[in-house]
C-alpha cells in the first residue's frame, strides 16, 4: 500500500511540476503506415514528423512541444472511425493531421466536427472532404492538398487541350476515391464536350486488367485517364504493354506513388499527373533543406522519397497548425479555427508560401495555380513542363 | 476474333491459377472429407516465402520452387496436425472448418508482421515480352502457369496411380476403415494429403507471383474464388476442377468485356449457385449417397 502511495505521489507532482511551465500540445496524425497506401501514409508522417522535430528544437510554441500521438488507419473507414474516437475522447487531441484515403476521411472526419476539433487533411483530395458539412454553423475541415476538383480539369485540359486526344477511356477504381474522381474527372471533360468512350471499374487486388483495357482499346481510345492509387495503376500500365497497346496514361496525383512507379517499371515511363512537389529539382532553398532533412533523417530508398507530395504536404500542414494555435494562444478547437480562418502570419512551407491560405468560405490551402503536371521518367517523377523546373523567387 | 483470342487466353490463365489452389482442396477432401479453408494463405505464404528467396537471398527462381515446395509441404502438415486431427479424433463433424479458418487468420497476421501489408513486385524468371498467339497477345509467364499447373496435376495423379503410396492414399480415399483394417496409417495418409495440397497451393503462390502482386492479403480472393471453383468443378473429379477453372476464369473476363466490368464477379457466384441448386456434387462430381 505504502509504495503505491508513494507512487501517486510522485506521478503527481511530475504532472504539476511540467504542467506549471509548458503543456505538450497533443496531435493527432491519422493516415495508413501499412498496406496498399503506406508509401503515401509512411512519407506524410515522416513530413509531420520533421517539422514537429523542427518546431519543437527550436522550442516548441511559445515554449510548448508539439507531442504526435500516430495511428494506423490501414485505409479501412472502420479504423478511421475507431481511431478518432480514441484521439477525441482518450488521447484529447488539439488538432489532427492526416488521412490519406477520401473513403476513411469521410467516414472519420465528422467525429471531430462534432467534437470542435479542427482536422487538417494533408493528402486525401476527395472533393467532398472539405463541403462534406455544408449545414454547419463552423467547418472544422481544413486541406493542404490538391482536390480533385483542381486536379480533374487540369487531366482534361494536358489530355484534350493541350495534346488534342478527345477520344478519352476512364478506368477508375471502385472505391470513394476512384468513384468520386471519375466524376469530377467527367464534370471537367464535360467542358470541353468530351464525353468518355468507355468508362471501366475494377476492385482493389483484381490481378488481371485485360477486359477493362480490351474495351478501352476496342472503343477507340487514344488516351487512359486514371483515378486509382499504385499497385492496381501498375496493373494497367503492365497489363497495356502485354497487350502490346501503348497509349498515354494521365491520371490523378497517385501515379507518382512509389508502388506505381516499382512495379510498373519501364511500363510507367510518360504517366503524367498533376503534382504540388516534386522532389528533384528543388526550385525553392526552402525546398532544398526539406529533402535534404527528410533524406538524413528516414532514408528512403535510392534517395528518392516514396511518395515526395505526401512528405510536404505533411510538413506543411504542422506549420500552418502551429502558426494557428500560436496566434489563437490557446488549444480549444474554437480558438484554433478562428486563427486558421485568419492567419495573421505567412507560413513559408515547402508547396508554397502561404498568406491567408485560409478564408471563413475557403477551407482549400491549394489553388490551380499552385499545381504542376508533373511526368514518370526512369523510375523517377520529372516536371513535365521545363519552365515550372526552374528556381522560383520567393 | 482476334478480341476473343485475347479474352480466351487471358481467362484460361486467371482459371488455370483459380484450378490449381482448387485443386489442394479436392486433395484433402478424397482422404478425409475435410477441406483446408487456409488454401488461399498456404499459396500466399508460399509466394512471400519464395519471394523472401529470390530478392534477400538472390536465388534463381527455379531453385527456389524445391525449397518453397518443401515449406509448403511442412505448413500443410501442421495445419492437419493441429487443426484438422484433433476434430477427425472426435468425430466433430465441422470443427475442421472453424480450425482451418483460425489457422488462415493467424498466418496472414503472422505474414503481415514479417512481410508487412504491401503488396509487393516478384521478379519474372521469363521475358516480360509478350507473344503473340492467334491475334492474342501472352506473356511467356501465363503459358508457364498453365504448363506449371497441368504438370503438377498429372504428377500426383501419377503419384496416386502408379506408386504404392499413392494407392494407400486412394485407398484411404474410398473406404478410410477398410483401409485402416488393411494395415494402412491412414491417418499419416490424411497428414501427407494435407503437406501435399499445401505445397500445391505454396507452388502456385511462385507461378502467379510473377503476374500478380505478392502480399499478405493476396490469397483471401484467390482462396474463395477457388473454392467456388471446387464447389463448381466437382471435389471429387480431377478433371472438373480444370473446367471448373477454366469456366469461371474466362466467365469472369468475358462479362468484364461484353458486359461491365463492374459486374466481373457476378456471373462467377450465379453460376456457383445454379450448381449448387441442381447438381450439388459438382459439375463433373460423383454423387454419394449417405445411408442414415
Amino acid at each position: 500500500m505504502n509504495i503505491r502511495r508513494h507512487i501517486f505521489a510522485v506521478a503527481a507532482t511530475a504532472m504539476l511540476s511540467t504542467g506549471a511551465y509548458a503543456a505538450d500540445i497533443k496531435v493527432g496524425v491519422i493516415g495508413p503506415f501499412t498496406g496498399g497506401s503506406a508509401s503515401m501514409g509512411v512519407s506524410m508522417r515522416d513530413g509531420v514528423r520533421l517539422a514537429t522535430k523542427e518546431i519543437n528544437a527550436a522550442g516548441g510554441i511559445d515554449g510548448n512541444k508539439i507531442v504526435l500521438v500516430e495511428r494506423d488507419d490501414e485505409a479501412k473507414n472502420e479504423r478511421g472511425v475507431q481511431i478518432a474516437q480514441e484521439l477525441i475522447n482518450n488521447e484529447k487531441v488539439a488538432a489532427t493531421l492526416g488521412y490519406i484515403n477520401t473513403g476513411v476521411a469521410l467516414a472519420s472526419q465528422r467525429f471531430f466536427q462534432e467534437a470542435k476539433i479542427p482536422v487538417i487533411n494533408n493528402v486525401a483530395t476527395g472533393t467532398l472532404i472539405t463541403k462534406q458539412f455544408p449545414n454547419a454553423a463552423e467547418n472544422y475541415v481544413f486541406r493542404t492538398s490538391a482536390a480533385d476538383n483542381i486536379q480533374a480539369p487540369m487531366i482534361a485540359k494536358e489530355a484534350v487541350e493541350k495534346r488534342g486526344l478527345k477520344k478519352v477511356a476512364i478506368l477508375a477504381d471502385s472505391t470513394n476515391y476512384g468513384q468520386l474522381g471519375r466524376e469530377d474527372l467527367e464534370k471537367a471533360l464535360k467542358t470541353y464536350g468530351v464525353t468518355p468512350v468507355a468508362t471501366e471499374k475494377f476492385n482493389l487486388g483484381d490481378v488481371d486488367m485485360t477486359s477493362q483495357l480490351l474495351k478501352a482499346k476496342n472503343a477507340g481510345a487514344e488516351v487512359i485517364l486514371t483515378y486509382a492509387i499504385g499497385p492496381e495503376l501498375a496493373q494497367i500500365a503492365n497489363g497495356m504493354a502485354k497487350l502490346g497497346w501503348k497509349k498515354p496514361m494521365i491520371g490523378s496525383w497517385t501515379l507518382s506513388m512509389a508502388s506505381f512507379i516499382d512495379t510498373a517499371g519501364k511500363n510507367g515511363n510518360g504517366a503524367t499527373m498533376p503534382e504540388t512537389f516534386i522532389q528533384n529539382p528543388p526550385t525553392t532553398p526552402k525546398r532544398k533543406a526539406f529533402v535534404e532533412a527528410y533524406l538524413k533523417d528516414f532514408k528512403p530508398k535510392n534517395g528518392i522519397i516514396a511518395s515526395p507530395v505526401s512528405a510536404a504536404q505533411g510538413y506543411d500542414s504542422v506549420y500552418l497548425l502551429a502558426a494557428a494555435i500560436k496566434q489563437a494562444k490557446g488549444t480549444e478547437g474554437p480558438k484554433i479555427l478562428a486563427a486558421l480562418q485568419d492567419l495573421k502570419t505567412p507560413v513559408d512551407g515547402v508547396v508554397m508560401s502561404y498568406n491567408k491560405p485560409f478564408s471563413a468560405a475557403d477551407h482549400e490551402a491549394i489553388k490551380a495555380k499552385d499545381v504542376v503536371m508533373g511526368i514518370v521518367e526512369d523510375g523517377k517523377v520529372e516536371f513535365l513542363n521545363a519552365e515550372d523546373a526552374t528556381a522560383k523567387k520567393k | 476474333m482476334e478480341m476473343f483470342a485475347q479474352i480466351l487466353s487471358s481467362g484460361i490463365a486467371v482459371g488455370m491459377i483459380y484450378a490449381v489452389i482448387a485443386f489442394g482442396f479436392q486433395l484433402t477432401f478424397a482422404t478425409s472429407g475435410t477441406l483446408n479453408f487456409g488454401q488461399g494463405e498456404a499459396l500466399m505464404l508460399g509466394a512471400l516465402v519464395g519471394l523472401t528467396c529470390v530478392d534477400m537471398f538472390g536465388m534463381n527462381y527455379w531453385l527456389m520452387i524445391p525449397i518453397v515446395c518443401l515449406f509448403g509441404m511442412v505448413q500443410g502438415g501442421f495445419v492437419e496436425l493441429i487443426g484438422v486431427r484433433p476434430a477427425i479424433k472426435i468425430k466433430s463433424e465441422f470443427g475442421w472448418i472453424m480450425s482451418t479458418i483460425a489457422l488462415g487468420i493467424i498466418f496472414k497476421n503472422v505474414a503481415e508482421n514479417i512481410w508487412g501489408r504491401d503488396a509487393l513486385p516478384f521478379p519474372s524468371p521469363l521475358p516480360m515480352e509478350p507473344m503473340e498467339f492467334l491475334g492474342a497477345n501472352i506473356l511467356p509467364m501465363e503459358i508457364l502457369v498453365v504448363v506449371g499447373a497441368l504438370v503438377m496435376m498429372m504428377l500426383v495423379e501419377f503419384f496416386n496411380r502408379k506408386t504404392i503410396y499413392g494407392k494407400a492414399v486412394v485407398a484411404t480415399a474410398n473406404d478410410r476403415d477398410a483401409a485402416g483394417l488393411m494395415g494402412i496409417n491412414t491417418s499419416l495418409v490424411i497428414t501427407f494429403s494435407y503437406a501435399l495440397s499445401s505445397l500445391t497451393a505454396a507452388f502456385a503462390g511462385v507461378l502467379i507471383a510473377p503476374l500478380t502482386l505478392t502480399g499478405a492479403a493476396m490469397g483471401g480472393a484467390l482462396g474463395l474464388k477457388a473454392f467456388a471453383v471446387a464447389i463448381i468443378g466437382g471435389l471429387s473429379s480431377g478433371m472438373g476442377i480444370i473446367v471448373g477453372g477454366l469456366i469461371l476464369g474466362i466467365v469472369e473476363t468475358a462479362t468484364g468485356f461484353y458486359i461491365s466490368t463492374g459486374y466481373k464477379d457476378v456471373p462467377g457466384l450465379i453460376l456457383l449457385l445454379l450448381v449448387l441448386a441442381f447438381k450439388p456434387s459438382g459439375l463433373f462430381g460423383k454423387t454419394a449417397i449417405k445411408k442414415v
